[in-house]
């Protein structure tokens, strides 16, 4: 198997770092990742990535909660089993609030789940091959190649302007 | 903030976490005291019994529930300033939505606090939560007071969560830059974070649904504490305007706490750059909208009392505004709908010395309301002969002095400790590229 290289390259316009990501497609180097400071609409549309599925996981979150909810008032009333207020042991409109918090809650924990799933984080592996300056100003784009050709590669994104070294 | 550049914004931020100078820290201890003045009462209370409080048929209900009613409002527009104006795509936010949702957690840390203080015995806690016991006691989900507790302790959890991992970003930038065991320590907390486009993309969507279901939580929070009033029979309390009310005057006195909060912090900090005075006149602009609304509820609570031809709830109106509370009425009224009404003026939206000092009195005033509501109520409701009245003890004093010195302690620590102004947002600010919610 060939062995592989990271070049990773900064740029200080995100513009410049979409339009080098753009070229990458075409080429026979390989994409790694992009880092910026900020969410990059530009750069997120120049990867063509497909819908985050977090929504999903806090939907998944949120049925679960309202069922919770409900299902635990309910289960109470029935054991106490005993009519309070003169409401009826199973008091829907009560148990429907107890059920709408438990939906944000649990949407919410869903959501938390769902971000940590997606990203795989907490992971401390990818710092060892990242520009600091990418949290900064800058737009980091790595790329890997087959050895021998990162000289290539460091070129290309020095014409696309960026910032290029071997990592 | 136009013409800032990233590395501007940076600099400015982190300027704030290098090491405090002394008077800081003699701030903090100030404030510390004030703690443990509060702790100390409580644990005296504990000792001796709730007794030590004024509260007594037919006034049960004192500062304890004034205060938690107090801090659950004040908790309330840093939602409001985080998720509400973000959906609306409000850009004014970004500098101040940081220090609003952590106001937001230290408060609803603290108005957590006062129902246990006011259990009297508070180790037994845990009768409220649903675990079989050999008793067969069970919470009963019907009571307004139990919905308290799952909306609160909801609450917390999700405003707590928001406020961490809209910081995710920013602790990666601190990290960055810092050294030795802050670097370690940032590098746990960021998780790792490296604004890789994949935790973007996942990270923004789930940003978006954070916000959005903020936004709901947020309204049904103060409805539910506003039906631990509403749905008891007492006049003056059993009202269905309640939670409209109730939520209104929450944000308006958030918002005024905003002010009280940002003002000092723009000042000390430096951030006249970011927190500019167009941020200040629209937090204005919008204590004039909620003030307003406080206002009309005022008056309807008083048109529906005529309305109602209901004798009790006729008195209990009158004697609010001409009995022995009229001067908490009194100056209920005048903060909250009056002093606002002031805003209207420019010159005094762009005054920092006038937006300061009306923001202390929304605060006076807004916990003056809670006063009004919850003691005037009770303490004048049906039978003349159960009719009587109540002054908090010196130990609900101190606990109320505990309450203010652990939220401007906790906020003491947070802004010399974290960063206290979002410095991804306000790097998307003033890049049109950005979009922290796709």
């Amino acid at each position: 198997m060939a062995v592989e290289k990271c070049v990773i390259s900064l740029f200080d316009d995100e513009t410049r770092a979409a339009s080098a990501i753009e070229a990458l497609r075409g080429s026979p180097w390989k994409l790694e990742r992009v880092h910026s400071p900020i969410p990059s609409d530009k750069i997120l549309n120049a990867l063509k990535l497909k819908k985050s599925r977090v929504g999903y996981f806090t939907l998944a979150g949120g049925i679960i909660g309202f069922f919770s909810g409900v299902g635990l008032a309910i289960y109470t009333g029935i054991q106490w089993n005993l009519i309070v207020s003169g409401k009826p042991v199973v008091a829907w409109i009560p148990f429907l609030i107890v059920g709408f918090e438990f939906t944000i809650l649990f949407a919410v924990f869903g959501n938390v789940l769902g971000l940590l799933f997606q990203t795989n984080l907490p992971e401390f592996q990818s710092l060892r091959i990242y520009d600091q300056r990418c949290s900064g100003e800058h737009f980091g784009v790595l790329a890997s190649c087959a050895e021998g050709e990162e000289n290539k590669l460091m070129a290309f994104f020095q014409e696309k302007g960026g910032e290029a070294r071997l990592i | 903030m136009s013409g800032m550049t990233y590395a501007q914004i940076e600099q400015t931020v982190l300027h704030t976490l290098r090491p405090a100078p002394l008077k800081y820290w003699a701030v903090v201890a100030l404030t510390f005291l004030g703690l443990l003045i509060g702790a100390g009462c409580w644990a005296y209370q504990i000792a001796v019994g709730i007794g030590v409080g004024g509260q007594n048929i037919p006034v049960v209900w004192g500062t304890y529930l004034i205060n938690f009613v107090f801090w659950v409002g004040i908790a309330h527009s840093g939602t409001l300033i985080s998720a509400i104006l973000y959906l609306f795509r409000a850009g004014w936010r970004n500098p101040i939505a940081r220090a609003a949702e952590t106001m937001t957690v230290f408060a609803v840390c603290i108005a957590g606090l006062f129902p246990f203080i006011h259990l009297g015995r508070v180790w037994m806690v845990y009768y409220i939560l649903p675990y079989p016991n050999e008793r067969t006691l069970w919470p009963n989900f019907q009571s307004p007071l139990v919905f308290d507790v799952v909306a609160i302790s909801t609450y917390l959890t999700v405003s707590s969560l928001f406020w961490y991992t809209g910081m995710l970003p920013d602790l990666a930038i601190v990290r960055d830059r810092a050294t030795g065991l802050r670097k370690r320590i940032f590098q746990m907390i960021s998780l790792g974070w490296t604004g890789r486009h994949e935790q973007w993309r996942h990270y923004t969507r789930a940003y978006l649904f954070f916000a959005a279901l903020a936004t709901p939580l947020v309204i049904s929070v103060h409805s539910v504490v506003s039906w631990d009033f509403a749905l008891g029979i007492v006049p003056g309390w059993h009202s269905t305007i309640f939670a409209p009310y109730f939520v209104a005057g929450a944000i308006h006195s958030g918002l005024a706490m905003v002010l009280t909060l940002i003002i000092p912090l723009r000042r000390i900090f430096h951030y006249e750059a970011f927190i500019t005075e167009n941020i200040l006149d629209n937090i204005a602009k919008t204590i004039i909208f909620t003030g307003l609304i406080v206002g009309y509820a005022y008056l309807v609570e008083y048109f529906l009392a005529w309305y109602s031809h209901n004798i009790v709830e006729q008195e209990s109106f009158r004697w609010r505004a001409f009995g022995h509370y009229s001067l908490q009425f009194w100056v209920m009224v005048i903060c909250n709908t009056v002093v606002p009404l002031l805003f209207f003026f420019r010159k005094v939206r762009r005054s920092i010395p006038w937006l300061f000092a009306i923001s202390v009195l929304i605060n006076i005033g807004m916990w003056y309301e809670r006063f009004v509501i919850i003691i005037g109520g009770v303490a004048h409701d049906f039978m003349p002969n159960a009719w009587g009245l109540y002054s908090p003890s010196i130990i609900e004093y101190g606990i109320l002095l505990g309450s203010f010195s652990m939220f401007f302690f906790l906020f003491l620590l947070f802004v010399k400790h974290l960063p206290s102004v979002s410095m991804t947002e306000l790097k998307e600010g003033i890049h049109q590229g950005g979009d922290h919610g796709r």
